[in-house]
């Protein structure tokens, strides 16, 4: 009987184990940030923010990186805490573009349209990406989408 | 024309809503069309605003943010986004796009590599799950017994 119970929290164990969040189970979630890491912080994410504004987008994957290193979030919340970090960046780098004249509006509302929904429908999903083939060939796809724009 | 745009936006909406760069995916897709790269970007940020809003909603009722911290990195971030956004101004679109094809492929092969070392790491936690399973059925072939006969 014993050995029947440790079995079956063995198995179980390792289950857990096994499963894709466990690997943040036993790195602390600081609230407390050293200064180190305030620095480290600061001088990212002013990159980042400059990256996002000079290229118009693409420092989201850069803050998601950040707070996954830094912050030590679990890659779920990383991914939603960055749509917020990145709200007010673009609020701002939008502000300049369109004061500078750079904006058509019959596209971009357009493009509006279909990134909302699409938005909705991806935040609904989150919970359910977990396929680390699906982040590969994501990957492919913007080396690919690079070497298009290059020539 | 305006439906390719609906679907393109559709498409790299899903990722950003997930909070995987939908930016990064967008700007490429943008790029088959013929769209001058400033107005693309100024795209490219306008349409994320609506979506990160809903998208942040959403992640908000699922209790998936964790805003704690995230201040060191906001406000730096903001000041880089405005220098960035003034530069981009000043860049001409050719040197625009380089850059963010150079950007793309630095992010696709850096993923991929985060990726496969991810992927290994999981196999060698999934050797170590079978090979305790193994010894269970070594030390414990009653147990196992009775459960077939259950089953």
């Amino acid at each position: 009987m014993p050995n029947r119970i440790l079995a079956i929290i063995l198995i179980q164990t390792n289950i857990k184990i096994n499963q894709i969040e466990a690997q943040y189970l036993f790195r602390v979630e600081f609230m407390r940030l050293s200064a180190k890491k305030k620095a480290l912080l600061a001088v990212l994410g002013a990159a980042a923010g400059f990256i996002n504004g000079f290229l118009g987008g693409g420092g989201g994957v850069l803050v998601v990186a950040l707070m996954l290193a830094v912050l030590c979030l679990p890659q779920k919340n990383a991914q939603a805490t960055a749509l917020l970090a990145i709200l007010p960046l673009t609020a701002i780098s939008a502000a300049v573009y369109f004061l500078r004249g750079s904006v058509d509006w019959q596209p971009t509302l357009w493009t509006s349209a279909g990134v909302a929904a699409g938005g909705i429908l991806g935040a609904w999903l989150l919970s359910g990406l977990k396929s680390n083939t699906a982040k590969i060939i994501f990957a492919v796809i913007l080396v690919a989408g690079g070497i298009k724009m290059l020539f | 024309m305006t439906w390719l745009l609906v679907l393109f936006g559709f498409l790299s909406g899903i990722l950003g809503g997930m909070g995987m760069g939908g930016g990064t995916l967008l700007v490429p897709l943008l790029s088959f069309l013929d769209i001058p790269q400033k107005t693309i970007q100024a795209i490219n940020l306008f349409s994320f605003l609506p979506m990160c809003a809903a998208a942040l909603c959403v992640h908000a009722k699922n209790k998936l943010l964790r805003p704690q911290n995230v201040g060191w990195l906001v406000f730096p971030a903001c000041l880089g986004a405005l220098g960035g956004a003034f530069a981009a101004h000043s860049a001409p679109n050719d040197t625009l796009r380089i850059c963010f094809a150079l950007f793309l492929i630095a992010v696709g092969i850096w993923q991929i590599t985060v990726a496969v070392r991810f992927a290994a790491k999981l196999r060698r936690r999934r050797t170590v799950v079978f090979s305790s399973v193994r010894c269970l059925k070594a030390i414990s072939p009653r147990l196992l017994k009775k459960r077939r006969g259950k089953a």
